[in-house]
């Protein structure tokens, strides 16, 4: 067995062990609120630094293991099938707190802020989208101005995930409006407790709120809360959104597995006959088993090239777009297949247990992190060469953008 | 089983384009269009000369000894440049069902033979729609073959034919010598594919396997020609992302790049995302060749490469415009080679059947 395979196989044994605690099936029958579920939350995170499974590949001096990417990603995968409570830190340690390790300028501070985000005592928010851009980030209109040694900061954020319990949040923000839209941004970590923040919860479709809208009014920010040069944002918040490379993936979309729909259509039938035997079901079937395995096939290639010290291609870049479109049309289907027991729906049922819930959250995994068409945009322009789109503002000063 | 290519094989695949590539004619392919019964005898001859009809037979039978993945590449490579000679599949087929059979005799004498391009072969399992008909009308008794076996890839020219027939004791895998079977050309969309209808009556045969193990045989053969047919289909789908790309950062419209309008733009992404989907499987299923898996990720390899070749034939085509539908231009040998490839080896309906009766457990 190889070293990964050893640590996946560790990892595994522990994840068994707390699992009659904290897995989804064991958490499932409690019918906990979200805040409960937090709390449980935190203690697994506790549980999972003390066992020593959590910064897996960060360096030990700032508080993580220092293990390699493979280690992380084998533990990951290995998480994932046990469904623990850690949605609500997913963000915060994925890119928030790796940019902090990166510009944070107090180191000690630093340290100790990295430990309790592991530890699940603090939580930490990425505070980017707004009303007036989400896709087109440096669209943004919240700005800091300069205030004696430090600044003050006054606008609008929208989307952000977890922000009602945050603790912290890493921001971009204009600092100045007279240079062209991506040169006139600078990058802050905030305090999401101090005076003129205020957090409101946006309750989307599917009728969770873990997204949020957030207001600053006059916030004051300390210049040692810059991160990065003033002018420099854009790139420190494309530093962010780069840094998540390693991250697990799944070719169900984060809805159900394949298996689910095979064991759906083999329960039911249409116009009497049984729906496994039907064409239409069985091409669905088929070519969402070919397209998965594809997804699996570049993802483990990846693995393989990584642990041999290579760069992994930019194909990996196609799982969301592929994975998740194909879990809205399957989840349809599914839902069709069943229906009029389908209208049966019960909104807190698991995404990726339930056709219902796959279906009607299936958008937004279309829409965050990148939509479909920037996805496209950025497979054509970065891997293809393909030219940028017609671009107005371009070259443009900020404040000389028409609205 | 390896996912990353080792040198050796990115050797193959680097040395077997640039042969392609330097011996690549347009006009050349045109021509063979409008022929009926005329293959593209240089790629062949390149094919012979390369080693490439020896790469899986056996060292002891004069090959190279090398596998599935090997092959896919040289296919691959082939795929691109829409050359190829339908020998070079159906003689894997033959060369495998040789090997897998136990029959050492009939492996001697053919395998030889196969490796340095002197027998081509055949594969001739349809019937009818099927790719591979449950009860066969083609009999075979006493040693002798009986029957038609219709449109046939390579089958105008091959020297040996895998043939699926029905015995006494249920299905048989045999092995005939087309010199004593009767052959007629098939007028094609294709023509170089060289399909003819073969009539034997009473062509004599060796058995490779009868009953379950022809059965299982079979499906095996099948499968592992459609992981080559799959790289090849990768190989074009691939060129064609590559034209469709190249034309969109030429061609200007309405005063830009027509790559810059994100219609056409996001068309080209698409079909980079069908071709890497594929290839994955490609590279999974060629490296999973014997091993439990192995039919399921032949049949994800064949239906994703299928989709690639099709799409990118149909896009790339549409992105050119009037070009593009040019006889000059040549568009149209990517995508009457999607065709031919997509039906050769069984086409979709039968893939996604097959896969779904194996990812189900039902009865085949």
């Amino acid at each position: 067995m190889s070293e990964i395979e050893t640590y996946r196989a560790q990892a595994r044994a522990w994840l068994e062990s707390v699992a009659p605690k904290y897995s989804r099936a064991a958490r499932g029958k409690l019918n906990l609120s979200v805040e409960e579920d937090l709390a449980l939350g935190r203690q697994y995170m506790a549980e999972k630094y003390d066992a020593g499974y959590a910064g897996i590949n960060w360096k030990t001096e700032i508080g993580g293991q220092g293990l390699s990417n493979m280690h992380k990603i084998a533990f990951d995968a290995e998480e994932m099938q046990f469904g623990m409570p850690n949605v609500y830190f997913g963000i915060s340690l994925g890119m928030p707190i790796p940019i902090l390790i990166h510009y944070g300028q107090d180191r000690a501070w630093v340290k100790e802020r990295v430990i309790k985000a592991l530890r699940g005592e603090e939580i930490w928010c990425q505070l980017f989208s707004e009303p007036s851009g989400g896709s087109d980030l440096a669209a943004l209109r919240t700005k800091a101005e300069p205030d004696g040694n430090g600044w003050r900061m006054t606008g609008q954020k929208v989307w952000t995930s977890w922000a009602q319990y945050c603790d912290y949040g890493v921001i971009v923000v204009r600092t100045d409006p007279t240079v062209e839209k991506h040169k006139g941004l600078t990058y802050f970590w905030v305090d999401m407790k101090a005076e003129g923040v205020e957090v409101r919860p946006i309750k989307l479709a599917g009728g969770d709120s873990h997204v949020n809208e957030v207001f600053f009014d006059a916030v004051r920010l300390e210049d040692s809360q810059r991160m990065g040069e003033v002018g420099g944002g854009f790139g420190v918040a494309l530093h962010t959104l780069m840094i998540e490379r390693y991250i697990a993936t799944d070719s169900a979309g984060f809805g159900p597995h394949l298996d689910l729909f095979v064991d759906t259509a083999k329960d039911l039938t249409i116009n009497g006959k049984p729906a496994i035997k039907d064409g239409r079901i069985r091409s669905a079937i088929a070519r969402n088993h070919a397209m998965r395995a594809g997804l699996d096939s570049i993802t483990k290639r990846a693995f393989a090239m990584m642990q041999a010290g290579m760069q992994p291609g930019p194909e990996g870049s196609l799982q969301k777009l592929v994975a998740v479109r194909s879990r809205q049309k399957l989840s349809e289907m599914a839902l069709d297949l069943q229906g009029n027991q389908a209208f049966d729906f019960d909104p807190h049922a698991y995404v990726k247990e339930d056709w219902g819930t796959s279906w009607l959250n299936a958008p937004t995994g279309r829409i965050a992190g990148g939509s479909d068409e920037v996805l496209l945009n950025t497979i054509a322009e970065k891997v293809l060469g393909l030219p940028q789109d017609h671009r107005p503002d371009k070259g443009v000063p900020f404040n000389a953008i028409p609205a | 089983m390896s996912i990353l290519y080792d040198e050796g094989q990115q050797a193959i695949a680097t040395e077997s384009r640039r042969v392609l590539d330097a011996r690549a004619s347009k006009d050349r392919l045109l021509k063979l269009l409008e022929q009926v019964g005329e293959h593209d005898a240089p790629f062949w001859d390149t094919a012979v000369e390369q080693g490439w009809t020896a790469l899986a037979v056996p060292e002891e039978h004069g090959g190279l000894g090398l596998g599935l993945v090997e092959l896919g590449l040289v296919a691959q490579a082939s795929g691109a440049a829409t050359a190829g000679a339908p020998f070079l599949t159906p003689g894997y087929g033959v060369t495998h069902a040789l090997v897998a059979a136990g029959n050492a005799d009939a492996a001697a004498k053919y395998l030889p033979q196969i490796a340095a391009g002197e027998a081509r072969g055949a594969v001739a399992f349809a019937e009818g729609t099927d790719i591979l008909p449950a009860a066969p009308a083609t009999r075979f008794t006493d040693g002798k073959l009986t029957g038609s076996k219709p449109a046939v890839p390579g089958g105008l020219k091959a020297e040996l034919a895998l043939v699926w027939a029905s015995g006494a004791n249920g299905p048989v895998l045999a092995l005939a010598e087309l010199a004593g079977a009767e052959r007629k050309a098939v007028s094609s969309f294709d023509n170089s594919r060289l399909y003819a209808d073969l009539t034997f009556a009473g062509t004599p045969a060796t058995v490779l396997a009868e009953g379950a193990a022809a059965t299982a045989l079979a499906r095996e053969v099948l499968a592992r020609m459609a992981v080559v047919t799959a790289h090849e289909q990768v190989g074009g789908a691939e060129a064609l992302l590559h034209i469709a790309r190249d034309y969109a950062v030429t061609r200007k419209a309405f005063g830009q790049l027509i790559g810059a309008f994100q219609s056409v733009k996001h068309r080209i992404a698409e079909m980079y995302g069908l071709v890497e989907i594929a290839r994955a499987n490609c590279i999974h299923a060629a490296a999973s060749a014997g091993t439990d898996g192995f039919l399921l990720a032949a049949a994800d390899a064949r239906l994703t490469a299928t989709e690639a070749y099709d799409t990118c034939a149909r896009d790339c085509v549409q992105i050119h415009g009037g070009i593009g539908v040019t006889w000059e231009q040549g568009l149209h040998l990517h995508m009457r080679r999607a065709r031919s490839l997509a039906i050769e080896q069984g086409n979709l309906l039968f893939w996604e059947d097959l896969l779904v009766e194996t990812l189900t457990g039902e009865a085949a």
